[in-house]
C-alpha cells in the first residue's frame, strides 16, 4: 500500500535515449563522443531543477573501455586478468564496501582494486552535490577458475545480495557491475556530463557502444540511482501495466528453475524486483534476469515486450505461434516504451506495440548505428548515410557485436519463429474453450437462476439497472451512455444500497503516459485468457503449452461448464492441470470470519488436493446466507495465495450476481481473476426480454450483445490505463480504494492506491446485512413490483442523494432569475444542509483570527476574477447557451472556456469571445488565430466525465456552423481520440506547452488534469514543463455524454486531487510556479471557500452554470433534444426553448461571491490570496460517522508558499533562433506586398519553428493570413519537433534535409517542403504524428514519415513516399498522397478527405481498417476525377521537390495508376476532389 | 420516447358541456391505447423527473410512461400499484397542474406530459383486461384497525392487507369511501370506481364495519384491546366558518353538507329534500376545489343562477385551474375580487344577498401569494336565494383522541412523528386531512402508505 507522504515525493519519468555502436565492435573515442553529443542535443526532452544545473539525470551505459581500464588498474598496479569486471557503486557510507566485497568473496569472487571515480564537482548544481554520493568502481576478478558464464552469473548474485543486505540505505547502489558494460550516470546535465566524469575525457577511454539516456522527471527530488541507463536497459515511456508486471513477476517467482543457478541461489536472488523502484528499472530487473539466467536475449525481449499479435491477422501464423506460446508465462510489459537493451553482446532497439515513443535510427557506411528519439543528435553528413529508417509500433532493431551484423525486425522474427516448434506445441496442448461448446445462450434453462428477485434485490439490480444499464447493453451492443456527470456521494459515504466494486475507482492515464483508442485501434488488444499453472519462465518445453484459452474473461454457462469438465476426474477430458474445485462464497454470520476460512479452505485445496482453477461461486445465496462480496474475496485469496508462494498455481474464476457492467467485471480482473461468469446478469437480461413488449430479439442475441458489451467495456477501461491486453491487466490494481479500512486493502487490495479510509469489516459486514434482510423482507412493500426502482444514475425522491436533484435546480433557478439573496439563501440552505454527502461536508471552518467587517473584505469584482466557466464546446451546448455564458461572465470580469470545437472569428475581441481556447485531443478547430485570440490556453488532457476516453460527435449533429468552425464538411462524424496525439508522454506536453507559448507568448497555458491518487506526481510534472496553470478537475464533474461505467466510476472526488496536487507542488518547490483551479459540483460560497482551503486560486463551474441558464438536468444531452435548448443544435429548441439570460448568470455569481465575502469577514480574511492552501481552518466535524474516516491525507499541509508567485512560467527554452527570424520577417509582415526570403540553418534543438511567427501574423490578418510565400524561409540542417507547427498561409518553410516529430502539427496554411539528398522510402524524412489537427496547407516530404500520419488532419494536402502505422487515422478532411508502403491500420477512424496509395506490391488493402473506409481503383471512368486531381498534385509535389519517385510515376503514368488506390470514408457521398471547385 | 418535438399535448376528450351538464357522469374519457402510448412517448425520462418528485406518492412516473410507451400494459400497471394505493382515483382526482404534470420538464412551452389522464388509463385499462394488484391474503396472525374509510384509511388497509396483516376499518357512514365517496361529486369520479376498489380490499380479506362510530356505536377502548395496531383517518370534516353575520341562516348551507345530500340523492338513497335547489340562485363562497364540486353540481341540478364569489383572481385561486376552467365552460358565474363581508338576511331570517366588498391585489407576501387590499366604500351586494359556504375544513376532534393520550394541535389536527406517523400514543397511527387539515387525497393516500410501512415494521419485525 502506497503511503499518502510518499505519494507527494512519487515521481513518474520519461525522456530522450537512445545508443550509438560500431557494428564491427571497434572501440573508439568517437562512439563515446557521439554519445554525449547525443545527450546534449537532447536537452530539450529533459528537465532541470529549480537551481538551472541539477538535470533529472543522465547517463551512459558503455561497452568495457578495456584499454582506458587496464590502464588505470596498472596504475596502481594491478594487471587485470582476461576475464574481469567492475562495479559501479554510488554509496554515502563507505563501510558498505566492505560489505560488497564479502558478499563477493563469499560468492568466489575478488575485488581486486577499489578505484574513487574522479569527478568534478563543479559540473554539478547545488542540489546534485547535496546527494552526491562517492561514487567508486570495484574490480572484479575470480577467485578460481571458472568459466565466463559463471562469472557473470556470480557477478550478478553478488549484486543482488548487496542489494538485499543494504536495502534499507536508500543511497546505496549499484550502478553496474558487469564484465560487459559499465555505467557512467548521474544528477546531472548531458552538458556536464564529461566535465563532471573525468574519465570520459581520458584519450584512452574507447568504446564499442553506448546506451544513453537524458531523463525528465516529474518531481524535483531526482536521486543519484534514479538516472538512466539501467544495467542492461534504457526505457523511454512509461509502462502502464507496470502494477500488474510486478505482481505476476512475484507469481512467476514461485516456479523458477534455473540451470545458472542452484535453487538455493535463486533464493538468495529473489526477489527480482528491486523494491521501490521506477516502472523502467522494474523492466530492467527482469529482463536482467532472465537474460543472466541464460534466457535468449531476443526472446527476452519480445516476451516482455511483444508484437501485438492477437489480432493480427497479417502476422505469420509461425510468428504467432511464438507469441502465443510464451503468452502463457509472459505478459507484455506494456506502454508507451522504447527500450534499448544489451547484454554486452547483442544491442537491441524494441518499440510498444503501440508505437507510442518515438525511435529513429541511422546506419552510416562506416558502420555505425545510431538510435535515439530524434534525428539531429549527431552530425552525420548526408552522403554517409547508408540507411536511414524509424522502428514501427512493435518493432525490433538488433545487432550482434560478435559477427557485426544488423538484425533488422524481419530477420529476429525469423529466428525466433524458427527456434523451436511452438505451432506443433500448440496444436498439441492448447485447449480452447470455445471449440468445446456447440452452442452457447442457447439453452436458456443454462441461466435461469433460483430466488431471482431475491438475488437482484441483494446484489441491487434495480428497475433502473434494468432500464438504463443492462437494456442498453442489450439493444445496442455497447454500455449505457448517460450525461450530466455524476452527483452522488462515494459508495462509503451514502447511506443508500451500493455495490461493493463502487468503492473502486477506476485509474486513467494522463500526461505521462497516454489512453489508447479501443475501437479504432483494436488492433493491438486483446482480451484473450489462458487458464492453468504458470509453469517455470526459465525454460521453454511443450508441456508450457498446456492452456485453456477463452477468447473473452466473460465466460458463459456453457463455456464454464466445458472449463469444469476439464477438470472433473468423472469426465473423458480431465486432465490434472485443470483440476477444479467450486468454493462457496456465502455465509451466515461474522464476515471477516468467513473469509478467512474460506482463504484456508482454498489454500488446502491447492496445496494438498491439486486444485489449479479454483471457482468462486455465489450459489449458496439464500434467506440464511448472505454473499461475502466477490472482489473480497479474489484480492484476498490473491494476497493470501501470493504469501503462500502458490499463486503460480492456480486461475481464479468467479461466479457471481455482483457483475453487471464492465467496471465490475474490471474490479475482480484487476484483483486476479482469470473469468467471470456474471450469472445474474444474464439471468437478469433474459427475464427482461422475456417480459419486454418492445425488445425483438432472440436470447441468443440479447445475451451475445450483452457480452460483447461486457468485452468493449473492458477494452475501454484497460485503454483508459493505455493497457493493451487482459493479461497484462490482470492482477495490476488499477483502482483507487476510496472509503475501506487500512485493514481491508492491505490485505485484499494491497496493490491499489488508498484514501479516505474508514469501513471495516463489520462495517461492510452491516451493510450487506441490511442489504439482505431487505432482499429477504415481507411486507407489503415492492409486493407487486418487486424490484427496488433505483435512483442511482437518476434521481428518485428518497433514494440516493444527487445533489443537482430538483429541489435544488428550482432554487438555481429561481434565485438566479430574481437575483434575490433570500432566494439565494434557499440554495444554500438545501446544499449546505445536505449532510455528510460529499468529502468538504465532513470538514468545518475554524478560523485563527477574529470576524472583520465584511467592508474591509476584498470586493466581489476581485472574487469574479478567479470564477470561469467550465469547457463546454459550441456543438455539445447551442450558440445561444454557448454565448450567454460568455458574454455574462466577460462582463463580470470572469473567463468563460470555449471549450473544444473552436470559435467563430467574429466572437474575437467582442464581449462574445471566450478569454479561455481550449486545445483537446480532436483539435477541432485549433487555428492560429484561434489560439492568438486567448488569454488561457487550457489543454485538456482529461475531463472529468470520461478521463482517458475520447468522444465522438455524430454527423446528423455537424451543422453547418459547426462544420464551419471544425474546418469541416456538415454531416460528416468527428471523432475525439483518447490521447493527444503529441502527448504520449511527459516531455511531449512540454513540447505542446512550448508550441502554445509560441503561437500566442501572452497567453497562459493550462493544463486540465482529472483528480485522482497520483495527481501530485502529474501535476509537478506539469509545472515543470512550464504550464503557467493547472486545473484538477472533479470525476464527478462533466456535462457531455458518457458511458455511464465512466461518469461513475472513473476519477475522484476534486478534494482529494487538489489536495494532493497543491501538496505534491510545495514538496517539490514547485507550488510558487503554476496556478492551481479547482472544478467539480461548487454551489454556495462555502463550497467555494472550502476550495480555496484546500489550495485552489480559481474555479470553473459547469453544470452549475448550465443550470442557471435553464438546465434541468435531463441528461439527454446525448440525444440533441434538450428541451430547453442547451445542448442540441435543433433550431426550434433553441429559438424557442432556450431562455438562459446574460443576468441570471450575473447574479449566480454576484451572490456566490457576495457569500463568500460573508464567510471570509467571518473568518477574519480581507483576501482570497491569504486564504489559499489554510488547510489548518479546517476541522473534521464532530461526529460519528465522520470519525470512521481518515481524512489526514486530504488535510495534510506541506511546508512552501501556498500560491502562485510569477506573472508566467517561461520555458527553459527562449527560442532566440525564432525570435530572430522573426525580426527579418516583421518587415512583410509589416508590408505584405514585398514578399521576402529568409535563410537559416537549423538544428534538432530549434523546435516549433514557424509557430512564433505564425502567431505574429495571426495577430494581425487572422486566420486568412498572407498571400502565397509572402514570407518564403529556407532551411538547411535537421529541424527540431514540430516544424511548421500552426503554419498560417502566406509563409513557407523549405528545408533541405530532415525533420522530427510533429511536423505540420496544427498547420492552417502555408507550405511546408522537406527535400533530402538521400531520398525516397528507403530514407526517413520526418517523424511522428505529422499534421496532427492540420486544417489547411500544403506539406511535401520526399522521404517516408513515423507513425500516425496525418492524424485527424481536417484539411492539409500532404504528400510523403511512405508512411508509418495508423496512418490518416481520425482523418476528417485534406488529402493525403502516400507514394509508398504504409503501415497496418490505415484509415481508422477517417470520416472525411480521401488519401492515396501507390501499392506497387499489392499488399496494401491488407493494411486499410475497414471499418469506416474503403479503398478503390481508379483507373476506372468514375475514378476520372482523382485520377486528373492525382496526376495535377503529383506535378507540383515534382516541382517543389524534384521528387525522383514522383518523377518516374508522372512519366509512365498510365501505367503507375493501376497501382493507385484511393481511400475515402464509405459514407462520403461527395469527395471534394475538384480543387478549384472549392473542395 | 422524448417525442416531444413532434406529437403534441392532448387533453383526454371532454364531453360536450350541454350532455355532460345533464348529469353525474364523469366528464373525461379515458385514454385509449393509442392516445396513452403516444402521450407517454412524449416523455424525455429526465435525469431530474420533476413530476415525481413533486408527487407526494412519489409515483414511478417515468417508468410507466416508458411502459406504456413501449404498449406493456402489465408492466405499468404493476409499477403504478406499486407506490400508489388507488392510481385509478388518482388520475381522476388529483391537481396534477399543480403536482406532477405542474412541475413536468415540459410544462415550459412544450405542454406537459398528460400524466394524470395516462395513470387512470393504466388502471382502469389493466382492470378491463383483468389484471388485478397481489394480495397474499390473511398470512400474519396481526390485525390492525382503521377508523375512517376515506383515502388515508383505504390507503392504509391497502398495504397492510397487501403484507399479510388481517384489518378491521370502522366507518360511520352507510358506505365506505369518506370523502372519495361523498366529498367529490361523480362527475369527477364515478362512485363505481371507489367501489371497486373497496371490493377488492374486501376480497383481500379486509372487514369493513358501516354505520359505526367510534366513541358512540363501539368503544375506541374495545378497538384497541383486539388489535395489534390502529390507523386513524378521520379526516377533517368539520366545515370552516367565515365568521360574518347572517351565515347561520336556515337557507345558509355547507359545502359538504350539499354534495353529501346530492351524492345520497345519485344513489337514490334518502336525502334531505332542502337540497334541491332546481331554478334557485346559488351563491358559493370560496375558490377552491370544493367550491367547484358545488357550484358544478348545482348547475347539474338545475339552478337558475350559479355565481361564484372568490376574494382574489383566478389565477390565485387555491384550487385546480382545471377545475375553473370546466366549471367556467358549464356556465357558472364568477365574480371576482369580491370579499363578503356579510350574509344579507330577509326578515324572515331567510339569506337574500351576499354584501361583499371589492379587493385589489397588492404586493407578494412571504409565501409569493399577493397580499389582499379592500377597496373602501366598493360595497355591492349579489342576490341569492341559498348561499353555500365552501372556505375550507378543520378535523372535527373525536373524544377519544384526547381519551387515550393522542395529542392534538392548537387547530385540531392530530400530533404525528413525522417520519412514523404514530401519534403520541403508541402503537396508534394517523393520518390525512385529521393530521393535516384539509389536504389532497394524494397526501392523504401517502400518509395512510407511510403509516401501514411503519406499523407493518413494527409489528412484523
Amino acid at each position: 500500500m502506497v503511503e499518502h507522504r510518499d505519494l507527494l515525493r512519487s515521481f513518474k519519468d520519461n525522456c530522450g535515449f537512445g545508443l550509438v555502436a560500431n557494428l564491427k565492435n571497434r572501440a573508439s573515442k568517437k562512439v563515446l563522443d557521439d554519445a554525449v553529443t547525443a545527450l546534449e542535443r537532447m536537452m530539450h526532452r529533459g528537465a532541470i531543477a529549480a537551481d538551472g544545473k541539477t538535470g533529472d539525470g543522465s547517463g551512459l551505459l558503455l561497452s568495457m573501455p578495456d584499454e582506458f581500464l587496464k590502464k588505470e588498474a596498472a596504475k596502481n598496479g594491478i594487471e587485470l586478468p582476461k576475464q574481469y569486471a567492475v562495479a559501479v557503486v554510488f554509496t554515502k557510507n563507505r563501510e558498505h564496501l566492505d560489505t560488497v566485497e564479502k558478499i563477493c568473496l563469499n560468492n568466489d569472487l575478488k575485488i581486486v582494486f577499489t578505484r574513487d571515480v574522479p569527478v568534478d564537482t563543479n559540473a554539478l548544481g547545488d542540489q546534485a552535490i547535496k546527494s552526491l554520493p562517492n561514487i567508486v568502481q570495484l574490480f572484479i576478478t575470480s577467485n578460481s577458475i571458472m568459466a565466463s558464464n559463471r562469472f557473470d552469473a556470480l557477478l550478478y548474485l553478488s549484486r543482488k545480495e548487496s542489494e538485499h543486505k543494504l536495502v534499507a540505505d536508500s543511497d546505496f547502489y549499484i550502478a553496474s557491475m558487469s564484465s560487459k558494460v559499465l555505467s557512467y550516470k548521474g544528477l546531472v546535465m548531458p552538458t556536464h556530463i564529461k566535465e563532471f566524469y573525468k574519465d570520459l575525457q581520458d584519450d584512452s577511454f574507447k568504446i564499442s557502444f553506448s546506451l544513453f539516456h537524458q531523463r525528465f522527471s516529474t518531481n524535483t527530488l531526482p536521486a543519484w540511482k534514479l538516472a538512466q541507463p539501467f544495467r542492461a536497459v534504457a526505457h523511454n515511456g512509461e509502462i502502464n501495466s507496470v502494477e500488474g508486471n510486478r505482481i505476476n513477476v512475484k507469481i512467476k517467482s514461485e516456479s523458477i528453475k534455473s540451470e545458472v543457478f542452484s535453487d538455493e541461489e535463486i533464493q538468495r536472488i529473489l526477489p527480482i524486483l528491486q523494491l521501490n523502484s521506477s516502472d523502467s528499472a522494474s523492466a530492467d530487473n527482469f529482463f536482467e534476469f532472465l537474460i543472466v539466467n541464460g534466457m535468449d536475449f531476443f526472446k527476452a525481449t519480445r516476451a516482455v515486450i511483444p508484437s501485438a499479435w492477437q489480432n493480427a491477422p497479417q502476422m505469420d501464423p509461425e510468428l504467432r505461434a511464438f507469441y502465443e506460446y510464451h503468452s502463457t508465462v509472459f505478459e507484455a510489459w506494456d506502454g508507451p516504451a522504447a527500450f534499448s537493451v544489451t547484454d554486452g553482446r547483442y544491442l537491441g532497439c524494441v518499440l510498444d506495440r503501440n508505437g507510442l515513443r518515438p525511435s529513429k535510427y541511422i546506419i552510416t557506411k562506416d558502420d555505425n548505428l545510431l538510435i535515439a528519439s530524434e534525428y539531429g543528435v549527431v552530425d552525420i553528413k548526408e552522403e554517409d548515410i547508408k540507411e536511414r529508417g524509424r522502428l514501427q509500433s512493435g518493432e525490433m532493431l538488433g545487432v550482434d557485436l560478435k559477427s557485426g551484423k544488423i538484425l533488422k525486425n524481419e530477420d529476429i522474427n525469423n529466428y525466433l519463429k524458427s527456434s523451436n516448434p511452438y505451432m506443433k506445441w500448440l496444436n498439441e496442448h492448447m485447449i480452447y474453450l470455445q471449440e468445446h461448446v456447440k452452442k452457447q445462450y442457447a439453452t436458456k434453462s443454462n441461466y435461469t437462476i433460483e430466488d431471482l428477485v431475491k438475488r437482484q434485490r441483494y446484489f441491487n439490480i434495480t428497475q433502473e439497472v434494468v432500464e438504463q444499464v443492462i437494456e442498453p447493453m442489450m439493444i445496442e451492443g455497447k454500455e449505457a451512455v448517460g450525461s450530466m456527470g455524476d452527483d452522488t456521494p462515494l459508495a462509503a459515504f451514502s447511506t443508500k444500497q451500493r455495490n461493493f466494486t463502487d468503492y473502486f475507482k477506476q485509474k486513467f492515464a494522463q500526461v505521462t503516459n497516454p489512453p489508447i483508442d479501443p475501437i479504432r485501434e483494436k488492433v493491438v488488444m486483446s482480451l484473450n485468457t489462458g487458464f492453468g499453472e504458470v509453469h517455470n519462465i526459465l525454460d521453454e518445453i511443450p508441456s508450457h503449452a498446456h492452456r485453456l484459452k477463452s477468447i473473452s474473461p466473460i465466460i458463459t454457462s456453457e463455456k464454464l461448464e466445458v472449463l469444469k469438465s476439464f477438470g472433473d476426474k468423472k469426465s473423458p477430458r480431465y486432465q490434472a492441470f485443470y483440476d477444479n474445485k467450486t468454493f462457496s462464497t456465502a455465509y451466515s454470520k461474522n464476515l471477516k470470519g468467513a473469509l478467512d476460512s474460506l482463504v484456508e479452505k482454498v489454500i488446502d485445496s491447492v496445496k494438498n488436493k491439486g486444485t489449479r482453477i479454483v471457482i468462486l461461486d455465489d450459489y449458496e445465496f439464500g434467506k440464511e446466507n448472505k454473499i461475502i462480496p466477490m472482489a473480497m474475496v479474489v484480492g484476498r485469496l490473491n494476497t493470501a495465495l501470493l504469501k503462500e508462494r502458490i499463486r503460480h498455481l492456480v486461475s481464479m474464476v468467479a461466479v457471481t450476481g455482483e457483475v453487471i457492467d464492465s467496471h465490475g467485471a474490471a474490479v475482480l480482473i484487476g484483483y486476479g481473476a482469470s473469468a467471470i461468469y456474471p450469472n445474474l446478469l444474464f439471468a437478469s437480461a433474459i427475464e427482461h426480454l422475456e417480459k419486454s413488449k418492445t425488445i425483438n430479439l432472440t436470447t441468443i442475441e440479447a445475451l451475445k450483445l450483452i457480452h460483447s458489451s461486457l468485452n468493449s467495456g473492458l477494452l475501454k477501461i484497460m485503454s483508459k490505463m493505455g493497457i493493451a491486453t487482459i493479461a497484462s491487466y490482470r492482477n495490476s490494481g488499477l483502482f483507487d480504494v476510496l472509503g475501506l479500512s487500512k485493514s481491508i486493502v492491505e490485505e485484499c487490495f494491497e496493490t491499489s492506491h488508498s484514501a479516505l479510509h474508514g469501513l471495516d469489516y463489520e462495517d461492510i459486514d452491516e451493510r450487506l446485512t441490511t442489504y439482505h434482510k431487505e432482499a429477504y423482507r415481507e411486507d407489503g412493500f415492492n409486493k407487486i413490483f418487486p424490484l427496488n426502482i433505483g435512483g442511482y444514475y437518476k434521481f428518485y425522491s428518497g433514494q440516493e442523494h444527487h445533489d443537482f436533484g430538483p429541489d435544488v435546480i428550482h432554487a438555481i433557478h429561481a434565485f438566479s432569475s430574481s437575483g434575490k439573496k433570500e432566494d439565494y439563501e434557499k440554495l444554500k440552505d438545501i446544499v449546505n444542509k445536505r449532510g455528510l454527502k460529499f468529502i468538504r461536508d465532513f470538514f468545518e471552518l475554524k478560523s485563527d483570527r477574529k470576524a472583520i467587517d465584511i467592508s474591509e473584505v476584498e470586493s466581489k469584482e476581485k472574487i469574479f476574477k478567479r470564477f470561469a466557466s467550465a469547457a463546454m464546446s459550441l456543438g455539445s451546448i447551442s450558440p445561444e447557451a454557448h454565448e450567454t455564458i460568455a458574454i455574462a461572465m466577460n462582463r463580470i470580469g470572469a473567463q468563460s472556456n470555449s471549450g473544444e470545437g473552436g470559435e467563430d472569428a467574429a466572437r474575437f475581441n467582442t464581449e462574445r469571445v471566450s478569454k479561455i481556447k481550449q486545445v483537446a485531443s480532436g483539435r477541432f478547430g485549433v487555428t492560429p488565430a484561434y489560439l492568438r485570440s486567448a488569454e488561457e490556453i487550457q489543454i485538456k488532457v482529461a475531463q472529468g466525465a470520461k478521463p482517458g476516453e475520447g468522444g465522438q460527435l455524430s454527423g446528423h449533429k455537424v451543422s453547418p456552423l459547426i462544420a464551419k468552425l471544425r474546418h469541416t464538411v456538415p454531416g460528416v462524424t468527428l471523432i475525439s481520440p483518447p490521447p493527444h496525439h503529441d502527448i504520449y508522454s511527459i516531455e511531449d506536453l512540454a513540447q505542446l506547452i512550448f508550441d502554445m507559448k509560441q503561437v500566442n507568448p501572452h497567453a497562459k497555458v493550462a493544463v486540465k488534469l482529472v483528480s485522482t491518487i497520483g495527481v501530485g506526481t502529474i501535476a509537478a510534472g506539469v509545472a515543470k514543463a512550464y504550464a503557467d496553470k493547472i486545473i484538477i478537475s472533479g470525476g464527478d464533474g462533466g456535462t457531455g455524454a458518457a458511458p455511464l461505467t465512466s461518469i461513475k466510476f472513473a476519477g475522484n472526488p476534486w478534494e482529494i486531487g487538489l489536495s494532493e496536487a497543491h501538496n505534491a507542488l510545495k514538496a517539490n518547490n514547485l507550488r510558487g510556479l503554476v496556478q492551481l483551479q479547482t472544478d467539480g459540483g461548487l454551489k454556495t460560497g462555502l463550497d467555494v471557500v472550502k476550495a480555496t482551503l484546500l489550495g485552489a486560486e480559481s474555479y470553473a463551474f459547469g453544470t452549475g452554470v448550465l443550470a442557471i441558464v435553464g438546465c434541468k438536468m435531463l441528461r439527454i444531452c446525448h440525444v440533441n433534444k434538450c428541451s430547453v435548448g442547451i445542448a442540441t443544435q435543433n433550431e426550434k429548441l433553441r429559438q424557442e426553448f432556450f431562455k438562459g439570460q446574460v443576468d441570471q448568470v450575473v447574479n449566480f455569481f454576484t451572490l456566490l461571491a457576495e457569500d463568500i465575502r460573508s464567510i471570509m469577514a467571518e473568518l477574519g480574511f480581507k483576501t482570497i490570496e491569504e486564504m489559499v492552501g489554510r488547510v489548518d481552518l479546517l476541522k473534521v466535524v464532530e461526529d460519528k460517522f465522520a470519525q470512521k474516516f481518515d481524512f489526514s491525507s486530504i488535510l495534510h499541509q506541506e511546508e512552501g508558499v501556498n500560491t502562485c508567485q510569477q506573472k508566467s512560467n517561461p520555458p527553459f527554452d527562449d527560442n532566440a533562433f525564432e525570435y530572430d527570424v522573426l525580426k527579418e520577417a516583421k518587415v512583410a509582415i509589416k508590408h505584405p506586398e514585398h514578399p521576402i526570403r529568409i535563410n537559416r540553418q537549423i538544428t534538432n534543438l530549434n523546435r516549433s519553428f514557424g509557430a512564433l511567427i505564425s502567431g505574429e501574423v495571426a495577430q494581425y490578418y487572422g486566420d486568412k493570413g498572407l498571400k502565397s510565400d509572402t514570407i518564403k524561409i529556407s532551411l538547411q540542417g535537421i529541424a527540431g519537433q514540430a516544424l511548421g507547427a500552426f503554419l498560417i498561409p502566406g509563409v513557407s518553410i523549405y528545408l533541405e534535409g530532415v525533420a522530427n516529430d510533429y511536423i505540420g502539427k496544427g498547420m492552417h496554411g502555408g507550405k511546408i517542403v522537406v527535400t533530402s539528398q538521400n531520398q525516397g522510402e528507403a530514407f526517413s524524412a520526418g517523424g511522428n504524428t505529422c499534421l496532427y489537427g492540420a486544417t489547411g496547407g500544403k506539406l511535401y516530404i520526399t522521404g517516408s514519415v513515423g507513425e500516425r500520419f496525418a492524424v485527424r488532419n481536417s484539411g492539409a494536402i500532404a504528400i510523403v513516399e511512405g508512411s508509418g502505422d495508423n496512418a490518416c487515422e481520425y482523418m476528417t478532411g485534406g488529402i493525403v498522397a502516400i507514394l509508398g508502403r504504409t503501415g497496418i491500420n490505415f484509415g481508422a477512424g477517417m470520416t472525411g478527405g480521401v488519401s492515396f496509395v501507390y501499392d506497387a506490391d499489392h499488399s496494401f488493402v491488407e493494411n486499410v481498417n475497414r471499418e469506416l473506409v474503403e479503398a478503390v481503383r481508379i483507373d476506372t471512368d468514375e475514378g476520372a476525377d482523382a485520377r486528373h486531381l492525382l496526376k495535377n498534385l503529383l506535378k507540383d509535389y515534382v516541382v517543389e521537390t524534384g521528387s525522383e519517385k514522383a518523377k518516374d510515376l508522372l512519366g509512365n503514368f498510365r501505367v503507375e495508376v493501376r497501382n493507385f488506390w484511393l481511400i475515402r470514408p464509405k459514407n462520403l457521398t461527395k469527395l471534394p476532389l475538384n480543387l478549384e471547385n472549392g473542395d | 420516447m422524448r417525442e416531444f418535438l413532434t406529437t403534441e399535448r392532448i387533453e383526454p376528450t371532454k364531453r360536450l358541456v350541454v350532455e355532460r351538464t345533464k348529469d353525474f357522469g364523469e366528464i373525461y374519457e379515458v385514454f385509449n391505447h393509442y392516445d396513452a402510448a403516444t402521450q407517454s412517448d412524449r416523455c424525455v425520462q429526465c435525469g431530474d423527473p420533476f413530476c415525481l418528485n413533486k408527487c407526494p406518492l412519489h409515483n414511478y412516473i417515468p417508468q410507466w410512461l416508458k411502459s406504456i410507451a413501449e404498449k406493456d400494459l402489465e408492466f405499468a400497471f404493476k409499477l403504478s400499484n406499486e407506490p400508489s394505493p388507488f392510481p385509478e382515483v388518482m388520475g381522476r382526482v388529483c391537481p396534477h397542474d399543480r403536482l406532477c404534470e405542474g412541475d413536468c420538464t415540459l410544462n415550459d412551452g412544450h405542454g406537459a406530459i398528460t400524466i394524470g389522464s395516462i395513470e387512470t388509463h393504466i388502471t382502469d385499462e389493466g382492470f378491463r383486461q383483468g389484471l388485478k394488484p397481489d394480495f397474499p391474503g390473511i398470512t400474519t396472525d396481526k390485525k390492525v384497525a382503521v377508523i375512517g374509510s376515506g383515502p388515508a384509511g383505504l390507503s392504509a388497509a391497502t398495504y397492510l392487507l397487501r403484507s399479510g396483516i388481517a384489518v378491521t376499518m370502522y366507518e360511520k357512514s352507510d358506505r365506505a369511501g369518506g370523502l372519495l365517496t361523498y366529498g367529490i361529486p361523480n362527475f369527477k369520479l364515478d362512485k363505481k370506481i371507489v367501489e371497486r376498489r373497496v371490493k377488492l380490499l374486501e376480497e383481500a380479506g379486509l372487514k369493513l364495519v358501516l354505520n359505526c362510530e367510534v366513541g358512540k356505536d363501539i368503544a375506541f377502548e374495545d378497538i384497541a384491546s383486539e388489535h395489534d395496531a390502529m390507523f386513524i383517518g378521520v379526516g377533517a370534516t368539520k366545515s370552516k366558518s367565515a365568521g360574518i353575520s347572517g351565515e347561520k341562516a336556515s337557507n345558509v348551507y355547507a359545502a359538504i353538507d350539499y354534495l353529501t345530500n346530492i351524492q345520497r340523492k345519485n344513489f337514490k338513497l334518502s336525502y334531505e329534500k332542502k337540497f334541491d335547489f332546481k331554478d334557485l340562485n346559488v351563491v358559493v363562497i370560496g375558490g377552491g376545489d370544493t367550491a367547484m364540486d358545488c357550484l358544478r353540481t348545482a348547475k347539474r341540478e338545475g339552478a337558475k343562477s350559479v355565481t361564484c364569489l372568490y376574494r382574489r383572481d383566478a389565477h390565485n385561486m387555491p384550487g385546480s385551474q382545471k377545475e375553473y376552467k370546466n366549471a367556467m365552460e358549464e356556465g357558472v358565474d364568477f365574480t371576482f375580487f369580491a370579499s363578503p363581508k356579510e350574509i344579507v338576511l330577509s326578515e324572515d331570517g331567510k339569506a337574500i344577498a351576499v354584501e361583499v366588498v371589492k379587493t385589489n391585489l397588492g404586493v407578494k407576501d412571504e409565501s409569493g401569494r399577493q397580499k389582499m387590499e379592500e377597496v373602501k366604500g366598493s360595497e355591492f351586494r349579489v342576490k341569492a336565494d341559498v348561499i353555500i359556504m365552501s372556505l375550507g375544513f378543520d378535523p372535527a376532534v373525536p373524544s377519544f383522541l384526547a381519551e387515550n393520550g393522542i395529542e392534538t394541535n392548537s387547530w385540531g389536527g392530530i400530533i404525528t412523528n413525522a417520519e412514523t406517523k404514530e401519534t403520541t400514543t403508541a402503537g396508534i397511527y394517523a393520518g390525512g386531512d385529521c393530521f393535516r387539515g384539509a389536504d389532497l387525497v394524494v397526501t392523504a393516500a401517502f400518509d395512510g402508505r407511510e403509516a401501514a410501512r411503519n406499523i407493518s415494521k413494527s409489528i412484523l419485525g
